[in-house]
Order: C-alpha cells, then sequence, then structure tokens
C-alpha cells in the first residue's frame, strides 16, 4: 500500500492550506524526513517532510491549489511495490474560487499511464531487511544484482549500493592508444648474481611487468596470465625470500623496495604497464613513484600501504605454515569462497613453501614489514602523486586488507570493488580482473 | 561436560554439582520449606529413580512424602493432579518422558483444563518431571522429545533447563507457579557438572538466555542443543562468524522479546531442537520472527534443524543421525553467516 500524503493540520483553527511548492517531482525518489512540500497557511508558511520513503507518485495538489486539512495531496510508493491506478483528488476547500477547477486531473492522468515499474511478475528477489535498507535509502532493488543464491539481494548487496554513491566512481583517464604496429617485444635481459628473479612471456608492444604479493609468487599470476591478452608481453618478478629470487634479510619498506627498483632498473626497456597485487602492489606504487617516467599505467589489485589495518595473524599464519593443514585455514581466510580451498589445493600451494630457510626469512619479512599486524608503511601520498592513469581492483569479501582502503585513492583512479571476491581477484574472478586490465592497457 | 550458568537471582555461595544432583537439590530443598510439597513417581523411593535422581530423599523424608506409585502412570498422574486439587504441591516423576503418553488424559484434559473449567476457583500447582530425549541407546519408545506436544496446551508450562543451575532453578519456579509445569530433564545431561548457586532460588519461567552473545546468526537451541550449538560457535568463531546463542529454557510460555531482539541484531535465524522437525518447537519460533517487526530484519530464510522424521533407532550411529549434532549446526549456522543459504 502506498503512504498517503496529506495537507497537515499545521495551526489550530486551520481548515485548508495553499500548497505552495512541491520540493519533489512527480516520480523522483524521496526519502522520509525530507522536505515533500511547502505550504502557506494565513500566518506562515512552512516546510512539510515526507512521511515515507519512496518515490512519489499521484501529486493531487498543484502549487497555489488550497487543500482541505487531512486530504490527500499526492502518494509515495515503495521501492518496486506496483503502481495503482491514479486516486482521484480531494474536492479542492470551498473557501478558494480559483481552484473549482480540478486542477489535479490531468496530473492524475499522466501518473496512471505511467509504465508499472516493478510490477509482480519480474519482482527482484530480495530479502526483507534488504527490502527494507533500499526502501529507506531510495534504491530500486531491479537495479541491484544479488549476490545471494540465485542472485538473491542481500542485505551487503543494498550497503554496498548505498556505499558506491556515497562515493563517486572515477571513469578511467584516458590512454593515449598503442602504435597500432608495435614491434614484437623480446627482453634481452642476462640476470646477474644478486638480482630478483624474474620470469618473461614474449609478445607484441608495451610489456606488462606483474609485482606479486606477500608469501606468493610469480606462479600465482598463472590465472590470469591465461585471460589476459594472448599477446600481451609479461614480465614477472619474484620478490626477495619469494619464488626463486634469493632468501634475503629486508630491514623494511624502503629496503624492499629498493630491490624492486634495482631489478627493474635492469630489465626496463621503456615505459611498461605495472601490475601489482597486495604487498606487490604497494611495491608498484612506491615504484611508479620513483620512476613515474617508466610507467605507462599502474594496476593494482588490493594494494597494501592504503592503510593500518591488516590481517597480521593470516600473515604470520600463511609464512609459519609447514603443512597443507596448517596453511589451509589461512588460504581460506584469502578468498571469499573459502570452500574452494581444498586439501589437495592447501598441499599444492605448500609444495612452493617447503623450504624452511624461506618460510623463516618470509616470517622475517611479515614481522619487519608488519609488526604488530599493522600496515607499517603509508603509500596514499605515492598513489596521489601518480600521474600514470591507475586502475584499483579490490574484492569487497577482502578479509585481508579491508576494501575501504580502496577510497584513500584520489577521484582520478578507477575503482572496481568487485561483489563476492575475497583478497585474490586474480585467482577467484581471473577473467573478470583480466578484462578490466585488458581495458585499462589497451582501451 | 561444563556449562556457562545463568541464573536470574545468584546467590553468593556456589557449589559444583551434577544436573541430577542440582534436581535432587531443588526437591529437598522445596520438601523442607513447603510441608505441602510431595513427591511421587515408580521406583523414586527405595530404588532412588530410573536415572537416580530422586535418590536418598525417601530415607531423609520418609514414604509419606517420596512416595512409589504403582506401574500406571494414568493411576499415578491421576493421584497427583488430585492430590494438587486439594491443595497438596506434588511433583510427579515419569520414568521416561514417552510414558507421558499414558498419562495424556489426566495432564492434557484435566490438570491443563481445571483452573478454566471452574471458573479460576481451583488450581493444579502440579509438576511432572519428565526425563526426555536420545542418546541413550534405549530406542523408539524411550527417546522421545515431546516439548512441541505439551507446549500445544494452554494451561500448561513446559521447561528445559540446560544447566544444572537452570535445572535447580526451574523446577523451585515449577513449584511456585500456581498451574502445572511440565520440566523436561535431557536424560544426557543428568551427568553434566556446573556451579549451582546454594539454598532457595528460582529460574524465571518464560525468559530465555543469551548464553552466547555475537552478531553474524542467532541459533535459538533448547537443552542438549544448547551445547551443540555453543560449540559450532566456538569452531565458528575461529573462522570470525560470531553466533549468537540463545538457550530457550521454556517452551510455553516463549520469550519473544529476546528472540526478536536477537534476530534483529543478527539478521539471520536458525532453530535447533531435538524433537521431530516437522510442527515442532522451532516452527513456532520461525513463525513469530516472521510475524515479528523483526521480519524486516531478515537477510536469510529461517532455518530448522529437528529430530529426522523417523522413530529414534536402536543402532547408535543412526540414533545419532536422527538429531541435530554440532557439526551440522556449524555447517548450517556458516552457511547462513555467510549468505549462502
Amino acid at each position: 500500500m502506498p503512504t498517503e500524503v496529506i495537507m497537515p493540520k499545521v495551526d489550530m483553527d486551520m481548515a485548508s492550506g495553499k500548497l505552495a511548492v512541491w520540493h519533489v517531482a512527480e516520480g523522483e525518489a524521496v526519502k522520509k524526513g525530507a522536505a515533500l512540500f511547502d505550504i502557506e497557511t494565513d500566518k506562515a508558511a512552512m516546510e512539510v517532510e515526507a512521511p515515507a520513503s519512496g518515490i512519489l507518485r499521484h501529486i493531487l495538489a498543484n502549487p497555489g491549489v488550497d487543500v482541505p486539512v487531512g486530504s490527500p495531496v499526492a502518494y509515495i510508493y515503495a521501492e518496486g511495490e506496483a503502481i495503482g491506478p491514479a486516486p482521484v483528488a480531494a474536492p479542492p476547500a470551498l473557501a478558494e474560487p480559483d481552484a473549482a477547477k480540478p486542477a489535479a486531473e490531468p496530473e492524475a492522468v499522466e501518473a496512471a499511464a505511467l509504465p508499472l515499474a516493478g510490477a509482480a511478475d519480474e519482482a527482484p528477489r530480495a530479502t526483507p531487511v534488504a527490502r527494507r535498507l533500499a526502501r529507506e535509502g531510495g534504491i530500486e532493488l531491479a537495479a541491484l544484482a544479488g549476490t545471494g543464491p540465485k542472485g538473491r539481494i542481500q542485505r551487503s548487496d543494498v550497503e554496498a549500493e548505498i556505499e558506491r554513491r556515497k562515493t563517486p566512481v572515477a571513469a578511467p583517464a584516458p590512454v593515449p592508444a598503442p602504435a597500432p604496429a608495435a614491434p614484437a617485444y623480446v627482453m634481452d635481459w642476462t640476470p646477474q648474481a644478486g638480482d630478483l628473479h624474474v620470469t618473461t612471456r614474449k609478445g607484441n608492444g608495451v610489456p606488462l611487468v606483474m609485482v606479486h604479493g606477500f608469501a606468493a609468487d610469480s606462479a600465482g599470476w598463472t590465472p590470469l596470465e591465461r585471460a589476459l591478452p594472448r599477446d600481451l608481453p609479461l614480465i614477472r618478478i619474484d620478490l626477495p625470500s619469494h619464488g626463486r629470487s634469493p632468501l634475503r634479510r629486508i630491514a623494511g619498506f624502503a629496503d624492499l623496495a629498493k630491490a624492486l627498483v634495482q631489478t627493474f632498473d635492469r630489465i626496463a626497456e621503456g615505459p611498461v604497464h605495472l601490475l601489482g597485487h597486495s604487498l606487490g602492489g604497494a611495491l608498484s606504487l612506491a615504484l611508479a613513484d620513483i620512476r613515474p617516467r617508466q610507467i605507462k599505467t599502474l594496476s593494482l589489485i588490493a594494494p597494501a600501504g592504503l592503510g593500518p589495518e591488516i590481517d597480521g595473524a593470516a600473515l604470520n599464519g600463511i609464512a609459519r605454515a609447514s603443512t597443507a593443514d596448517s596453511l589451509a585455514p589461512w588460504l581460506k581466510r584469502l578468498t571469499a569462497r573459502p570452500e574452494g580451498i581444498s586439501h589437495d589445493f592447501a598441499k599444492a600451494a605448500m609444495l612452493s613453501r617447503l623450504d624452511p630457510a624461506l618460510r623463516s626469512a618470509q616470517q622475517e619479512l611479515a614481522e619487519s614489514l608488519f609488526p604488530d599486524g599493522v600496515q607499517a608503511f603509508d603509500l596514499t601520498a605515492a598513489l596521489s602523486r601518480v600521474t600514470a592513469p591507475t586502475l584499483m581492483v579490490w574484492g569487497r569479501d577482502d578479509h585481508i586488507l579491508p576494501w575501504k582502503q580502496a577510497l584513500a585513492a584520489p577521484g582520478e583512479v578507477a575503482l572496481h570493488l568487485m561483489r563476492g571476491v575475497g583478497h585474490v581477484p586474480h585467482m577467484e574472478d581471473p577473467e573478470a580482473v583480466a578484462a578490466l586490465i585488458g581495458r585499462h592497457l589497451r582501451p | 561436560m561444563n556449562a556457562q550458568t545463568h541464573i536470574s537471582q545468584p546467590e553468593t555461595k556456589t557449589r559444583e554439582m551434577s544436573y541430577a544432583e542440582a534436581i535432587r537439590d531443588a526437591m529437598a530443598i522445596a520438601l523442607e520449606r513447603d510441608p505441602t510439597v510431595i513427591l511421587m513417581g515408580e521406583d523414586i523411593g527405595t530404588y532412588g529413580g530410573a536415572f537416580q535422581v530422586t535418590g536418598d530423599l525417601v530415607e531423609r523424608f520418609g514414604k509419606d512424602r517420596v512416595m512409589d506409585t504403582p506401574i500406571s502412570e494414568l493411576g499415578g498422574a491421576g493421584v497427583a493432579v488430585g492430590a494438587a486439587l486439594t491443595g497438596l504441591k506434588p511433583i510427579y516423576e515419569f520414568q521416561f518422558s514417552d510414558f507421558a503418553a499414558l498419562a495424556m488424559e489426566q495432564i492434557v484434559n484435566q490438570a491443563a483444563k481445571l483452573r478454566y473449567m471452574l471458573g479460576g476457583e481451583a488450581a493444579v500447582p502440579v509438576v511432572f518431571r519428565m526425563p526426555s530425549g536420545s542418546g541413550t541407546g534405549a530406542a523408539a519408545q524411550h527417546s522421545q522429545s515431546f516439548e512441541a506436544w505439551f507446549g500445544h496446551v494452554p494451561g500448561l508450562k513446559v521447561v528445559q533447563p540446560s544447566t544444572p543451575a537452570d535445572a535447580k532453578g526451574l523446577l523451585l519456579a515449577a513449584l511456585a507457579d500456581p498451574d502445572p509445569v511440565i520440566v523436561f530433564e535431557h536424560k544426557l545431561l543428568y551427568k553434566m557438572k556446573g556451579e549451582v548457586p546454594e539454598g532457595y532460588y528460582t529460574t524465571p519461567i518464560g525468559k530465555a538466555a543469551v548464553v552466547r552473545q555475537g552478531k553474524d546468526v542467532t541459533i535459538v537451541a533448547s537443552a542438549i542443543m544448547v551445547h551443540r550449538a555453543l560449540e559450532a560457535a566456538a569452531k565458528l568463531a575461529k573462522e570470525g562468524i560470531e553466533a549468537e546463542v540463545i538457550d530457550l529454557r521454556s517452551v510455553r510460555p516463549i520469550d519473544r522479546e529476546t528472540i526478536i531482539a536477537s534476530v534483529k541484531k543478527t539478521g539471520k535465524l536458525l532453530c535447533v531442537y531435538e524433537g521431530v522437525r516437522t510442527l515442532g518447537v522451532g516452527a513456532e519460533i520461525s513463525a513469530l520472527i516472521a510475524e515479528s517487526d523483526a521480519f524486516d530484519y531478515l537477510d536469510a530464510p529461517i532455518q530448522r534443524l529437528g529430530g529426522a522424521e523417523a522413530p529414534i533407532p536402536y543402532n547408535p550411529d543412526l540414533e545419532r543421525a536422527a538429531v541435530p549434532q554440532a557439526a551440522g549446526i556449524e555447517d548450517v549456522a556458516r552457511k547462513l553467516a555467510r549468505g549462502q543459504v
């Protein structure tokens, strides 16, 4: 049932009130308590608040019309509620001769002609609390994609939409089109002692340099690589004490960034696209800050360094785990769908972590980078200085780094806050992430 | 097994005792402080009760107040109802709640009705103690959970203590109540130990207890299911899921306010009860939420875990499978909390 909006009695001896102006137009969303229309009485003008949230329909009284107290002047429909036939306007107050012609009639006809948006047969599936929050927030349920079973809209979906509306999402900045006939990219590089381990994939055009996250390695990019354009040349760097790079004592974030810059300087022949995940995202930001002219575009997946919060227990747990059984619970923390982390998955992940020296080096690194479970380095200033077009992808179910840290990004950064995805979007939904990055690199 | 205690009027001094000892303590206190209190039941005297709950009370209070009754539940319950009508406060023990089926006439048609039919001029302050539930290998006729049966009858009150402290407090509250009260004692809890306040106190009938606070999902459970729900909640906590566990304590009257407040907080409800799932206590709780203003706070379909649609089997594996266990509760609560239901 729509909520009736009536001409209120604002004065003891008031029999009717003149509607001065509508603040909300027919068909617009209105929030309970917001100014809906002004009335003028003999003594004063005053604002009347909306009695409910929803969509304003069937305006029965035009400005200037005198309406008897208690008569309806419009109706507010809940989001998705089927629009009923236009009601008949109350007879205008007799005292006002101007109102003799039923001014409300054309409005009523118009209202009746409106399409029956949100008719019952196409009503979105949503939980009661999602419906209530949408109603209160003036959000069309039909516009939302549900992340619940069978696409059911849940509380988190509406809350995310409310959050999204609070945060304007910047469109990706325009990127100059690449030269039409880019030469095949072949890296001519001979590793030297002390260099980080680098693997490459040949292709055409500007290469994408990939920097993995803490306790990961270049092999973790495999699902994304499969989904990225096939001819995109790739350069994967293993961080110190990770993958096949040498074990190294690292004093802190700056020390780690220095090691990356050194290797980067030796491999980068010209500007590159840069991609980093988590800790690798923070390092990519630092690299982009130190070598701005070398970076053509920057892509960050759940980057570290944009806020103090981090799940320190998970980082230490992963670094310490010496068996698949002790590793699996922490791996589950990385994703929004922990049921996908099977024992076999954990066993396979453990294979690359069998070296106790590597594990202990990573533990030391975790303690140095994240003392007391806090991100001890801050790259928000670096992010604000980045001039390369920047894309940020974050899973809304990230349990390691809260996605709200993405909001530290300046307006030029394109934010993609993915639903139903955790801390490793490039593994959980590689196709979607590859599509975003692909468009970002080659618009 | 140890449990948190939730007591309405905690005395300063407590003592560790088992659930069965706490019930015996309550009966001893009642016998001492009120000369109209009598105990009746099959083998509750010299033998000490089918589950040794009355124990030595016959030696302490004599055969006039601790009476062995013949093997006729209908007869014994009838005498108890008659005694209550004439001003005594009898506690009648059934050896198994299953045998209450033999005494339905006295419980449902007499005890529950007489205050109404006599215009409020008579009352039946009788207490029926009913050892209840499965898990003892006693099979189909000695393992049932009849809370919903008796909870369906206006005029009766039905309680299900889950801890020694509540077992004592609810039994004393049942005795203090002017109308018939049925106390379901879970047989698997008889040996459970817990801190129990000394002396006389009551646990209010009709008041549930929030035994674990949480924000992600509400689990409403009763009797042994409270402990299984707490076990599940402890495991879920390690995954970062905070389950709120409510010990229902009373089936009739049911504590709507506590359940509604919790569901408004969590938006997710799981009802866990040992009685047969269909038309059970969980159906009532689900309905009261669906009818209440908590409806607008629900973020997932309400879930119920109850007893299987079958008699309780003798085979111990099947017996376990026939009623909710901690792992199953954990599984459903996790799915609810994660928005996967």
